[in-house]
């Protein structure tokens, strides 16, 4: 059965896309066939991790929204760019970057149908065994849909008030949404802070799991933006981290 | 997000998109788009306008939730639809007494054209063929035929939430042609079973039936009667309560014109079709059914609507007779709390 996961925080600047395209990596390195799909319409960027050029897209999600293109078709087989040689597979559906296309989007919106509709086609056609679904900071109509459709809901939050708030009304929304598995991560951890303690406190507050706590890496922001970490430094403690909120992900 | 209302009404729109319920419905619908028999009614040049390929499904439940698949917004005329719903605003007018007086309730293995009545009596046989929907028309009082028509399209808006209009080519076209309807008319105040103002109740019968629905107004006007004659959203009463068993029991044993016998003993939830395209059917304590598609079988009924209407009273028992256990529970495809996973 296929599983899908949403990756949400409720403040732009987590580390999101750097999570979602890690994580997704960090599966299809296990041999899965894996789908990513960029619902950041007003601000896509995740294609840029998977070194998939504007030039090389000629379909995106706004296409399909409008009915110009089956889901299947604005899909990137996009393995290879990062690495990924034997068994398993990445595909990435990207949002446009072109001003005009998420213009139109913001403009005249689209039918939420069409999205949840596109989900299952993607997962359907492509034999996906996982869906990660990276959306747009904050709480919007594609956002409360990710939580709603998913099998997992990972919220991803750094220690500062502003994150614990949001993530707090988040959690709330996705309680009403009957969310079926929350899981929180815990992004940019100075060195300094107690690892133990951070994560007992995150739980006691929010009621749910931490699958996981990034440090905030000099190593990852290296590479940041270009590339998947976690196919360049397989042993490195975050790609370690990466493959054990993978496994918690597996055993939902 | 500080208002709990919104968020409950927005966080319910999201889940009945993401319903294992609608998932279900999207995959009858692109399961039966690709049936392309039948015909679209062409008796006027205006009906063939329609486009074979639409298609929509909506189901609205007796607690309100809303769930469509494909062309739910497509507006069509609602033909012989409004013939059931106009019974039940002569039976509000007169009681039952009366307007049984004036139309029988048997069902006739006639088509609905036919001119046709019980031989005894007089009556037209039922309400739901062109002859009883004439003489229940007639029953709509009021002192002007603009008074009479308010009266028709006020009920309508009580059922469906929102004001509807009158196609005026199509109320034209019908009423041009309609040499057939207005001999029964005429034959029926030979008999009394009509009052004199023959020529505007005819203009009334015309234009209900040049009403423009959607899919979704059918499935709201069946939900309203399921949830006992109020509309289970707006929650306003559209039809006294205690009329609403009439209205279903002659849409049973006569909704689906001359199929019907078939239709109740293969379906069984009673339904009333329209040669617009339309067929709207009520599952009584549960929910109603609309579906749009002008494609239509010999009888007259809408061929995509039928396959639909089959699928979803095996798949989820709702046969008004079947006593064994179905093999979906409804409510659990609705909540998405069971263990279905559409993926």
């Amino acid at each position: 059965m296929p599983k899908v996961v949403s990756i949400h925080s409720y403040r732009g600047g987590t580390g999101k896309s750097n999570f979602t395209a890690n994580l997704a990596t960090t599966v299809a390195l296990q041999g899965y066939r894996v789908g990513v799909i960029d619902t950041d319409l007003p601000s896509p960027g995740i294609h840029n991790l998977f070194c998939l050029e504007p030039e090389q897209v000629d379909g995106t999600l706004n296409h399909y929204l409008w009915s110009e293109s089956p889901i299947e078709k604005v899909a990137y087989d996009v393995s290879a760019n990062v690495g990924i040689n034997s068994g398993g597979r990445l595909f990435l559906v990207p949002s446009s970057v072109k001003a005009d296309d998420i213009a139109r989007i913001l403009t005249h919106g689209y039918d939420v149908k069409l999205m949840n509709d596109g989900f299952r086609q993607l997962v359907k056609a492509l034999e996906l065994d996982y869906l990660f679904i990276d959306t747009h900071p904050g709480l919007s109509k594609e956002t409360f849909l990710s939580i709603a459709i998913s099998h997992v809901l990972l919220l991803i939050l750094r220690p500062d008030k502003q994150d614990y708030q949001g993530t707090a009304v988040t959690a709330d929304v996705a309680r009403q949404l009957r969310v079926r598995k929350m899981l929180l991560a815990i992004n940019k951890v100075y060195s300094t802070l107690n690892v133990d303690a951070l994560k007992q406190k995150v739980e006691e507050t929010f009621h749910e799991t931490v699958a996981g706590i990034f440090p905030l890496s000099e190593d990852v922001v290296q590479l940041a933006s270009e590339g998947v970490f976690c196919v360049k430094y397989p042993e490195h403690p975050v790609s370690q981290e990466f493959r054990n909120v993978a496994r918690q992900i597996a055993e939902t | 997000m500080s208002n709990m209302g919104d968020l409950q009404s927005l966080a319910s729109s999201i889940t009945a998109v993401t319903s294992p319920f609608r998932i279900y419905l999207t995959d009858l619908h692109q399961k039966y788009q690709a049936v392309n028999d039948g015909a679209i009614a062409d008796y006027i040049p205006e009906l063939t306008l329609a486009k074979p390929e639409w298609f929509g499904i909506c189901v609205v439940t007796n607690d309100g939730q809303v769930f469509e698949a494909g062309d739910c917004d497509q507006l069509f005329t609602i033909q012989s639809i409004s013939k059931a719903f106009v019974f039940g605003l002569a039976l509000e007018a007169h009681g039952r007494e009366y307007v049984n007086s004036k139309v029988s309730v048997e069902p006739t293995g006639e088509a609905f054209n036919s001119i046709v009545l019980d031989e005894a009596t007089n009556r037209p046989y039922n309400p739901m063929v062109n002859a009883g929907a004439i003489a229940t028309t007639d029953l709509i009082t009021g002192y002007s035929c603009t008074e009479r028509l308010k009266k028709l399209l006020d009920m309508f808006k009580r059922y469906t939430g929102h004001d509807h209009e009158i196609n005026v080519p199509i109320f034209l076209s019908e009423k041009a042609t309609g040499f057939r309807n207005q001999a029964m008319a005429y034959l029926m105040r030979n008999f009394g079973m009509v009052g004199d103002n023959i020529d505007q109740t005819l203009d009334l019968y015309f234009q209900q039936c040049s009403m423009m629905v959607n899919a979704r107004d059918l499935a709201m006007l069946s939900a309203t009667l399921a949830n006992g004659g109020k509309n289970p959203v707006t929650q306003e009463q559209a039809i006294d309560e205690r009329y609403v068993q009439d209205v279903i029991s002659v849409m049973l044993t006569c909704g689906m014109y001359d199929g019907s016998g078939e239709w109740a003993y293969r379906v069984g939830i009673p339904a009333k079709s329209g040669v617009g395209g339309g067929i709207t059917a009520v599952v009584p304590g549960r929910l109603g059914i609309g579906t749009f598609s002008p494609l239509l079988d010999a009888k007259g009924n809408s061929l995509r609507g039928i396959k639909v209407c089959e699928d979803l009273s095996r798949d989820f028992g709702l046969h008004l007779f079947n006593v064994a256990k179905p093999d979906n529970v409804l409510a659990d495809w609705i909540s998405g709390d069971a263990q279905i996973d559409h993926w």
